[in-house]
């Protein structure tokens, strides 16, 4: 019996070009997984068969201390709550921020809309440069708290003129039914506007989000304290600090953990936000990658 | 309200406008400007008898906290002082600093790297400490040598930084782990102190065991807080005379190690190991774990370390579950003898921190007067308590109380401004004693070569170099270019009279222009 694909039979040569394509795609699976397998493993494994090099793709001698270790003794949760209160309060005021922005931009009736315009190109363009940048953030008194990580960066303009030439797309006539029913312009953004305009915001909402998550050098530059630390800072920090690791490992008499294994035990913790998230933000992220291309 | 509305949306585009400015990465260098706000330099000294400030204080990159590490409240209790501890980040430190103070950064005390400092000074942006010490720190003044000083100090004469110099100048810091039951096994019961020695061990070990091992893996990559890491041991190096990368010959012309006379003998050492097999075939790719990989894995019977190297690799090889072997059953070999009997070994007389003050900083006085108390109480900050953290051996050096002396002044090194050097070249040792893994090497190796032949300890002549511009600019490369080029050699792509070509190339690099700022340098330094 043929075989057939939405109800057409396959030819012998589109069976094998079926068959290589399975097999390719297959490898290009495993060649993703496999570091992760490895990764996940070393940081399970005893502190001996990491050194060792023992640990190929799966756990050898399973322990939980390095978890542990990471979870107890390290600043890893105070980095990662630091990451989620940015992430989650920087993406709202983002959204906020770029939708009241984009709504009277995306109107040809607002008065100087052209020089709004021209000054979010001109600044878009053009960047003052890192110690000017960094000494508005100094000068507003607040370096190293939340405010520095949020405040610099709540409106990127590619996402604003996203939302704003979507926003332009919109019929204007509903916008008008329900003037004509009393609704005020708040209650048009709110309740019209933003309804309809669901998935541009929820892809500007993921960039947003993957931008404030994935700030290392700001962050770096923008923070002092240990505590205001955030998760990639934390992670770039442990992975360069390996020295000092050893030390406090054997200070602190941890003779079943290893640097190797804490390293990826980092690395598996703050990975798992993000798969957690991820099918639940999939298509987004697919749109968020088409959303500049240019449509036939 | 249609009106209030579009005013607040005007404001919010106007405020959003300007703060997405700063959302380009861009990562453009910094210049400081010596300007920033020196307002309180050449103000009147404050009584220091009243309420002692808070201090702001910026240090060099660590893995834990240093606000709430246990000796953050020890140091408190003994000076009076408490301080607000913040840390440069792990990359970017240069930028992240230049950037702070450029834009007028409000630190009490700074604890940075010499080229740092040098970068600092340069700009003017250090306040003068001279008169500082004479009145609040005379302990620092005292116990810091003076060769320490000359480095810290600027044109003018003055000093503008506190240097921390590693306390142990005469330190193995590379040295090579052995398998003792392994060597015995192939009929050799002492550790190799020659080259020739060494030699017959890895040949014996050939000889025995075949390909069943690795008969020597290296290079250990990792530097060490003391060392560089280099692709061939030092402790091989040391047996042809060559001991660091610039050296100064006996007529006191400065050269690169390829322009030393031996070069070309060590080369054809290394490539007469590989020829035989005696070396590890990846030695060209390995990496500091993958080198602790096959020592303690039991792959590999010799293997390069250091001591932290020793710290990751002892506890697998004794391991129940790893090779179950005994302290006895590991050797360390070294620095090597040469069958001319030469022997250098580098002093590592460098300088690892140092602690300045901004111009614009407030508490001057405070902060030298809080790095003296710091100084005064040495033992007991760094070590504790006789008894409790640790007890005096017979032969007056310190032996520390585990697991306590761990616990309770594990992390004080972070913590270190300045230092009675000789006294704490004393007592450093005993921090090494915190790990068995650590002091065995240390004890086999180092205090054996300090007892038994300190003269193999040769200085380097540039320990006290400032940050020359040519130096930094083309140095690693230049050592780059080296390393690779004896990679090559080692593993036989090149022959050794390819080294005048590459002599040339690498004269080219830079290689002339660094040779011509040392040379003057050190004939100024040292008055030639």
């Amino acid at each position: 019996m043929k075989k057939k694909v939405n109800g057409i039979a396959l030819s012998t040569s589109e069976k094998v070009i079926e068959i290589i394509s399975y097999i390719v795609m297959g490898l290009f699976a495993l060649c993703a997984i496999l570091p992760i397998m490895h990764v996940v493993s070393k940081s399970f494994s005893s502190a001996n068969a990491v050194t060792a090099g023992a640990v190929i793709f799966w756990p050898v001698n399973i322990q939980f201390e390095t978890m542990s270790y990471v979870l107890r003794e390290t600043t890893f949760l105070p980095a990662l709550k630091n990451t989620v209160i940015v992430t989650g309060l920087g993406t709202l005021i983002s959204m906020v921020v770029t939708i009241t922005t984009a709504y009277p931009l995306s109107k040809p009736g607002f008065k100087g809309r052209k020089v709004f315009i021209m000054l979010y190109i001109i600044s878009m363009v053009f960047f003052g440069g890192m110690i000017p940048a960094y000494m508005v953030v100094r000068t507003l008194g607040i370096i190293d708290t939340y405010a520095a990580l949020i405040l610099p960066f709540f409106i990127v303009h590619f996402n604003m003129f996203v939302v704003k030439n979507y926003f332009e797309g919109l019929p204007e006539s509903v916008e008008e039914s329900a003037r004509i029913d009393g609704a005020s312009d708040l209650r048009i953004l709110v309740s019209i506007v933003c309804p309809m305009s669901k998935p541009v915001l929820a892809t500007v909402a993921m960039l947003y989000a993957v931008n404030y998550w994935n700030n290392y050098f700001h962050a770096m530059m923008y923070t002092n304290s240990t505590k205001m630390q955030t998760l990639q800072v934390f992670i770039y920090n442990t992975v360069n600090n390996t020295q000092t690791l050893v030390e406090r490992l054997v200070i602190g008499n941890y003779s079943n953990v290893s640097i190797d294994g804490v390293i990826a035990a980092v690395v598996v913790l703050s990975l798992i936000p993000i798969v957690a998230l991820y099918p639940f933000v999939q298509r987004y992220m697919i749109a968020g990658i088409t959303i500049g291309s240019v449509k036939g | 309200m249609k009106r209030l509305f579009a005013m607040f949306l005007v404001v919010l585009m106007v405020i959003s406008s300007f703060a997405g400015c700063g959302n380009s990465g861009g990562s453009s260098s910094p210049t400081p400007s010596a300007s920033g706000n020196p307002s309180s330099s050449g103000g009147e000294a404050k009584p220091l008898d009243g309420e002692k400030p808070t201090l702001k204080y910026l240090g060099y990159n660590v893995s834990f906290d240093p606000n709430t590490d246990p000796m953050a409240k020890v140091y408190e209790e003994v000076t009076g002082y408490k301080v607000e501890y913040n840390v440069l980040p792990a990359e970017n430190a240069d930028e992240k600093l230049l950037m702070e103070v450029s834009s007028g950064a409000d630190y009490d005390v700074l604890q940075i790297s010499v080229p740092q400092f040098q970068t600092l000074l340069g700009q003017g942006a250090l306040k003068p400490l001279t008169e500082l010490l004479d009145t609040y720190g005379k302990d620092i003044l005292n116990g810091v040598n003076e060769n320490s000083w000359k480095a810290m100090s600027g044109s003018d004469g003055k000093i503008y930084g506190i240097p921390y110099k590693y306390p142990y100048p005469t330190e193995i810091t590379n040295f090579m782990v052995v398998r003792m039951d392994l060597l015995k096994g192939a009929g050799i019961n002492e550790v190799p102190k020659t080259l020739d020695e060494f030699y017959n061990a890895l040949v014996a070990l050939k000889n025995t065991y075949g390909d069943k091992y690795i008969i020597f893996t290296g290079p250990f990559r990792a530097a060490s807080e003391a060392s560089v890491s280099w692709d061939i041991p030092q402790n091989i190096t040391s047996a042809f005379g060559i001991y660091n990368d610039w050296m100064v010959d006996e007529n006191g012309k400065v050269i690169y190690m390829t322009e030393h006379k031996n070069f070309p003998k060590l080369m054809e050492f290394m490539q007469k190991l590989m020829a035989e097999g005696l070396i590890d075939r990846d030695w060209a790719v390995n990496n500091t774990t993958t080198v602790n990989e096959k020592l303690s894995s039991g792959k590999a019977i010799i293997a390069t370390s250091n001591r932290t190297g020793t710290l990751v690799t002892t506890p697998v090889m004794t391991a129940a579950d790893g090779l179950k072997l005994t302290y006895d059953d590991l050797g360390y070999i070294g620095s090597l003898y040469g069958s001319d009997g030469t022997n250098t070994y580098m002093r590592t007389e460098a300088i690892n921190q140092v602690t300045c003050i901004l111009k614009s900083a407030k508490n001057a006085e405070h902060v030298v007067n809080w790095i003296n108390i710091k100084q005064q109480n040495q033992l007991y900050l760094n070590f504790g308590v006789e008894g409790t953290h640790f007890t005096f051996d017979t032969d007056g050096s310190i032996k520390p109380i585990n697991p306590i002396f761990a616990e309770e002044r594990g992390n004080s090194y972070w913590y270190l401004n300045s230092t009675d050097e000789d006294l704490f070249a004393q007592q450093w040792p005993s921090r090494v004693r915190k790990s068995d893994a650590m002091w065995a090497p240390f004890e086999a190796v180092t205090i054996k070569a300090n007892k038994e032949t300190p003269e193999i300890f040769v200085d380097n002549p540039f320990a006290f170099m400032p940050s020359l511009q040519n130096y930094s600019k083309y140095n690693q490369a230049l050592f780059k270019s080296t390393s690779d080029y004896i990679l090559q050699l080692i593993a036989g792509t090149k022959k050794i009279d390819s080294l005048s070509t590459f002599q040339k190339d690498w004269e080219n690099m830079g290689g002339n222009a660094v040779r011509d700022e040392l040379q003057q340098w050190y004939n100024e330094f040292y008055g030639k």
